[in-house]
């Protein structure tokens, strides 16, 4: 009797686990407009609802000339607690690089490489867990575009 | 997709590679082939989502990127998966040293 209620409670955290795996958005499908807006304050507005940002609380590490075009290594953090942080840019056609959801385990620290046509200026806005957004900017200069990869 | 999952303090950091050409609109354009890049990139650590990405174009070919999340121990396995614009996916898991 008891090693059935035992299985029983068993099946019934595995139900809770999965649902779980929800918590993850895919914006390309839940927010497309997003990645087809050209403007970065566009772009802001589509994935957050407004582009008014509070400049402090984030740290975007950029360089200030990118060498090659194809290949810009970013860094950002912030320890603002947040549900989502995304990055723009205003070189390209379109401005979205990339959004990611947080949770109560994810630490504000990501590290990618991205590529830009030309020059322009690098975004990072964090949806804060208040509901404000907060930025950090960088304006770049590209000396050999690398969109062609 | 390459995976170095480390953890020091608590806290987990990954740096992962993915191999995809991401290729931009405007490029495969002039190749006159489809565009495919990564469109979004998870990972899980006992079912728990650590990483939860939105892609675009604008990622460089063979995306390199690193993350860091805490509520892990060493041991655990991390999957990661991504999907592309075509619809293909990649899963690959390691473990955490």
């Amino acid at each position: 009797m008891e090693r059935r209620n035992f299985l029983g409670f068993g099946l019934l955290s595995l139900v809770g686990l999965t649902s779980l795996n929800l918590s993850a958005e895919d914006y390309r499908k839940t927010k497309p407009d997003v990645w087809t807006a050209h403007t970065n304050e566009d772009a802001i507005t589509k994935l957050f609802g407004t582009n008014v940002t509070i400049n402090e609380g984030v740290i975007l590490t950029v360089e200030s000339v990118a060498v090659n075009g194809a290949n810009i290594p970013i860094d950002f953090q912030s320890s603002i607690p947040a549900k989502s942080v995304a990055l723009f840019q205003s070189a390209n056609p379109e401005s979205a690089v990339c959004a990611f959801t947080l949770n109560e385990n994810t630490i504000l620290d990501y590290s990618l490489r991205i590529k830009m046509k030309q020059n322009g200026i690098i975004m990072v806005v964090v949806e804060g867990l208040d509901g404000k957004l907060y930025s950090a900017s960088k304006s770049i200069i590209v000396s050999k575009g690398g969109c062609e990869g | 997709m390459e995976i170095k999952a480390k953890i020091k303090d608590g806290i987990t950091t990954v740096k992962a590679m993915a191999k995809h050409p991401m290729l931009t609109y405007d490029t495969a354009k002039k190749q006159g082939v489809e565009a495919n890049f990564i469109t979004h990139i998870n990972a899980t650590v006992n079912d728990k989502v650590v990483l939860d990405m939105s892609t675009s174009q604008f990622l460089s070919k063979n995306p390199i990127f690193k993350f860091s999340f805490k509520g892990a121990a060493a041991g655990d396995k991390i999957i990661m998966s991504w999907v592309d614009l075509s619809g293909a996916t990649e899963t690959s898991e390691s473990v955490i040293k």
